[in-house]
């Protein structure tokens, strides 16, 4: 039973405190947190693509592959749908499948030439990402997309979808990864990359498929973006990177979490507490110097306790057993 | 195997990079480069396309165009490179540091030009007899504060009291878009009732200097009877800025959102239909469909050939003919927008300048090859619609 | 036995050999993109004398501050913030020059602060047990929102600056040449002649071993920074002298052309012990002439992209020859 309160706290723990602090400064300033329908729905479709860029960004760093280009396969992957379906007057859903495929195409392409080329995955992918902003710059003689008229497409960003995408992101998340003997290899070579090999396992196909999975997530995440904008602007010269960057926090806290219960859970609850975060700066009207900075020092500092975890601890029951001789 | 990996290699890079020159054109004609800090905005790319599918094949000419420009590095990097390409003139649309720009430039002997801005007084003045400068058309700050007080009257004539403002590059201090935001409040004060103010200030320089001493960042509240009730400031354009985006079209009671730029891009995706929309942008596809569809209500664009005349300004003053003030300055000329409000004005702009018959067509440049600056100066004013389309 | 050595030896000779083949590699490929440049450049027509001029003046800062971040590649770490480093340090230097009017003032702040701010992101990567990259990302945000505030407290429009006529002494290739040469005079000392570039090698090749030697890691990082630092400090003074005009967008390219100087310049990005201090001049040069190739053949901004990284990958799987490994590379 303590044990199960234990995993419980430590589980929501995170997302418990980011909502109470901002629910603290949102009332601090007069202003309701949660005013109405539409900041739920910024809230969920912040959850929904902050958790499957970090699931994209986590699957190749757990392998020590890190991946520059997850921003520019989604930019890509979005101009490839968009591009497609307005040309075909295709409803969304063909839509978010054309962007789910050409996320995974792009992938495994990514994959392929990390393969190929045997070059560390870092140096891949900072050619590929020059690459495909390159290539979406082409397809759109570098006016990038714009279907802001098209309710069709833009209508579909509704809580429902964004809840959908994420019960789906996470349970293929779970059973990809911990259920599937694809899962099982991925492991092992996360843990044993020469030992994995030795033993049989195919860590070519291995590779190419996670870069693959990762692209799809991008996609979505592209798809996401595209049709709540309803614009898709153009990034050259790695511009595209930045999106990265947001899956930082919810990595760590994800790793955090997944001690008491699921990491993949984990990181959708590290997205969830972004999405709080994002959410309380959005109602606040936050000077972007002032996010940058504390969205930074959020990151640090949770990194800073991680990393001296026992150091805390020890320090914090070393002065209770103090209290207790004195 | 190795081996033959390893020679194949180095053959592939060898014939990839020896490749490129079956692309390179022999033809000599005269280089003018062209300095864009933003390769990505279809203001840029409109413009790209009437000097690269236009002007390039009305005149001997070929344009060497920078790469994105990121600072004022970047852009003396851009021009040493066009000077070592035998440049004989630079169109810039970059203003991270133009008196670099021109001092670069004057010391090289390659004619300079500014396209679609103009200098700071203090600038003019300072740079004005310099023999390579050919000078500058463009909206100046005056213009691009009209452009801002015309898009806020226009609703305010139209009784609405609600409004919303996308404030663009203002935290970033750029000049022409604290000027047109200055215009949008000048407005709000002078139909706000005998005490608006906008913190304090009434008028258009007051304005302009409270915009400035908070720090570029605007504050919404009451000017008098109307009511300022949301903003949006900068590009972050990550999560938390795209729901600010799209929490500032959906406030309760909003009537009009004036955008300094990109109004379509950002806000007209997510507005609901009461909702009006106006945005300083250009005359691309993407605006007309939304001009078409509601989504966008009031345009003020440049068009694509507005940068017909500082092209000419450019070829005289390479062919040793420069247009010069009768003092002997280089140029300060204004030139505006064209304001659409409805989606017929728009297809009427659009159409009227168009890749295959731009607003300024070689017929029509031709007819300033040897004008004086009077007469320059009076075609370079004439810039609306209506004006253009009456030069015979 | 004598038989087994008899034939092993011609084979050592081989592989030495390969090896020095292979290490002139990123040499080679300058000299290819040289020559495409010529051959380009002699079809159009250009100013070589402009030219070259154009790309030793794209080339330099990217040069130095990259051949500090050697130091911190060599240990297999990663500094991200390198640009927004550069950014931060120019503009208080502008800032300085503004209230003392001292161009040495200018100087010392540059280096100072970039020295000032390597160590801050080292020592919290050293004392707190920080992964040196989410150090650095974070340390990039904050300095970018830093150099906004600076700019939003100078209080001059949207950029700092100082008078073009105070740095216009230092704005020549003399100049230039001398920072870059003397500076990396002193890295290639400090890399290949003292303890502490040995030892970082050592901590690159083989960390756990180099620990049981008694090298600090700790330490080694700390040092590692404080000699990027150097490099951002001298990077930020070229930037001043050369556009006195420094806004929120200025270096902000450096940081990534850094990580493909680096790499273009033949050096492994896990560091170790084939780490070499003159990669990043030539992978520096090498894109800068590149960028020239591309801007002479002007493909447009999307193809030429695309075929830059093409090239890039091209030439870092020759450059790469010599330190590729069987299994997947992380």
């Amino acid at each position: 039973m303590k044990n199960n309160l234990k995993r419980v706290m430590g589980t929501i723990a995170i997302p418990l405190i980011a909502f109470m602090v901002c629910q603290i400064l949102c009332t601090a300033e007069g202003v309701k947190y949660f005013a109405n329908a539409f900041s739920w729905k910024v809230f969920v479709r912040a959850s929904a693509t902050v958790m499957l860029t970090t699931f994209a960004l986590h699957i190749n760093l757990n392998s020590g592959r890190f991946d520059f280009s997850l921003g520019a396969i989604s930019l890509l992957s979005s101009v490839i749908s968009a591009q497609i379906c307005i040309a075909a007057g295709l409803p969304v859903w063909i839509m978010l499948l054309v962007s789910i495929l050409a996320g995974f195409v792009l992938g495994v392409i990514s994959g392929i030439v990390y393969v190929v080329l045997r070059l560390p995955a870092i140096i891949v992918s900072l050619g590929v990402t020059l690459f495909y902003e390159g290539f979406a710059y082409v397809i759109t003689d570098g006016y990038g997309v714009s279907f802001v008229t098209n309710a069709g497409y833009t209508s579909v960003g509704t809580i429902p979808f964004y809840l959908a995408v994420i019960a789906v992101g996470l349970v293929l998340m779970i059973v990809i990864f911990d259920f599937s003997r694809f899962g099982y290899n991925h492991k092992a070579l996360m843990y044993g990359q020469k030992i994995s090999v030795n033993t049989g396992i195919k860590e070519i196909p291995n590779a190419i498929l996670t870069y693959g999975i990762a692209g799809m997530f991008m996609g979505v995440v592209g798809f996401i973006s595209a049709t709540n904008n309803g614009t898709i602007q153009m990034s050259l010269n790695f511009g595209s990177i930045s999106v990265m960057f947001t899956a930082f926090f919810p990595m760590f806290a994800g790793g955090f979490i997944g001690r008491f219960s699921n990491d993949k859970l984990g990181y959708l609850l590290g997205a969830v507490t972004s999405a709080f975060v994002s959410l309380m700066y959005s109602r606040l009207n936050v000077d972007s110097s002032i996010q940058q900075i504390v969205t930074a020092l959020i990151l640090v500092g949770f990194v800073i306790f991680l990393s001296n975890e026992y150091k805390i601890t020890t320090f914090f029951t070393g002065h209770r057993a103090e209290r207790r001789a004195a | 195997m190795k081996n033959f990996k390893k020679v194949a290699a180095v053959a592939l890079s060898l014939s990839m990079a020896f490749s490129f020159a079956p692309c390179v054109s022999a033809a000599k004609t005269t280089k003018i480069g062209v300095l864009v800090s933003d390769t990505t905005s279809g203001e840029a790319l409109g413009f790209r396309s009437y000097y690269e599918d236009y002007i390039e094949e009305q005149y001997d000419v070929t344009f060497i165009y920078s790469d994105q420009l990121e600072d004022a590095a970047g852009e003396k990097d851009a021009i040493d490179s066009m000077i070592a390409q035998n440049c004989k003139a630079i169109i810039s649309f970059s203003s991270f540091d133009r008196p670099a720009q021109i001092e670069q430039c004057e010391e090289e002997g390659v004619y300079y030009a500014v396209a679609t801005g103009t200098l700071t007084d203090e600038q003019y003045e300072t740079y004005k007899e310099y023999e390579y400068y050919v000078g500058a058309i463009g909206p100046d700050n005056d213009t691009e504060f009209q452009t801002g007080y015309d898009m806020a009257k226009y609703y305010l004539d139209q009784g609405m009291t609600n409004f919303g403002i996308f404030t663009g590059a203002v935290p970033y201090y750029t000049e022409m878009h604290i000027y047109r935001v200055a215009g949008m409040l000048t407005a709000m004060v002078e139909a706000g009732g005998d005490d608006a103010n906008y913190n304090g200030a009434t008028d258009k320089d007051s304005i302009v200097a409270q915009i400035y001493a908070d720090g570029c960042a605007i504050s919404t509240g009451s000017i008098g009877t109307i009511n300022l009730l949301s903003v949006v400031e900068g590009y972050t354009m990550d999560d938390a800025w795209y729901a600010s985006c799209e929490a500032a079209v959906n406030v309760e009671g909003l009537e009009a959102f004036l955008a300094v730029g990109n109004g379509a891009d950002f806000f007209a995706a997510s507005k609901p239909d009461s909702v009006k929309i106006a945005t300083v942008d250009s005359y691309v596809d993407s605006l007309g469909e939304a001009m078409s569809a509601g989504s966008v209500d009031y345009l003020a664009g440049k068009f694509n050939s507005s940068i017909g005349p500082i092209f000419i300004a450019v070829m005289r003053a390479i062919d040793g003919d420069p247009i010069r003030t009768d003092e002997g300055y280089a140029l300060a000329l204004g030139q505006g927008y064209w304001v659409a409000t409805s989606y017929e004005d728009f297809q009427t702009y659009q159409s009227g300048d168009s890749v295959e018959s731009p607003a300024y067509t070689k017929d029509i440049l031709d007819q300033y090859l040897e004008a004086d600056y009077a007469t320059f100066a009076e075609f370079v004013g004439a810039y609306t619609y209506e004006d253009i389309t009456s030069v015979e | 036995m004598k038989q087994e050595k008899a034939l092993k030896a011609p084979s050592q000779a081989k592989v030495l050999m390969k090896r020095r083949i292979l290490n002139l590699v990123p040499v080679i490929g300058l000299l290819v993109l040289i020559a495409v440049y010529i051959f380009v450049g002699y079809w159009e027509d250009i100013r070589f004398d402009k030219g070259i001029q154009a790309i030793l003046n794209s080339s330099v800062v990217c040069a130095v501050v990259a051949t500090g971040a050697i130091f911190i590649y060599t240990l297999g770490s990663f500094d991200i913030s390198l640009g927004a480093a550069t950014l931060v340090s120019a503009m208080i230097g502008a800032m300085a020059y503004n209230a003392t009017g001292s161009i040495v003032v200018l100087m010392l702040v540059c280096v100072l602060v970039a020295v000032g701010i390597e160590l801050i992101s080292s020592l919290l990567a050293a004392f707190l047990d920080l992964p040196v990259f989410i150090t650095t990302v974070a340390m990039m945000s904050i300095l970018n929102a830093f150099a906004l505030v600076l700019i939003q407290v100078n209080g001059t429009g949207d950029s700092i600056s100082i008078p073009s006529e105070a740095v216009d002494p230092f704005d020549n290739m003399v100049f230039k040449l001398a920072v870059l040469i003397l500076y990396l005079i002193f890295a290639v000392f400090m890399f290949n002649y003292t303890k502490i570039g040995r030892s970082q090698k050592f901590l690159g090749g083989n960390p756990l071993c180099a620990k049981l030697t008694g090298i600090s890691m700790k330490k080694m990082a700390i040092v590692a920074f404080v000699l990027c630092g150097v490099g951002i400090g001298l990077g930020a003074i070229l930037t001043v002298t050369y556009a006195p005009t420094v806004s929120r967008n200025t270096a902000s390219g450096v940081g990534m052309n850094v990580i493909l100087a680096i790499v273009f310049g033949g050096m492994p990005v896990s560091g170790g012990a084939k780490s070499k201090i003159t990669a990043a001049v030539i992978g520096a040069i090498s894109i800068s002439v590149l960028d020239q190739i591309m801007s002479i053949l002007q493909l447009g901004s999307g193809i030429g992209q695309m075929v830059k990284a093409v090239i890039f990958l091209a030439v870092v799987v020759l450059t790469s020859l010599g330190y590729r490994q069987k299994m997947l590379a992380r």
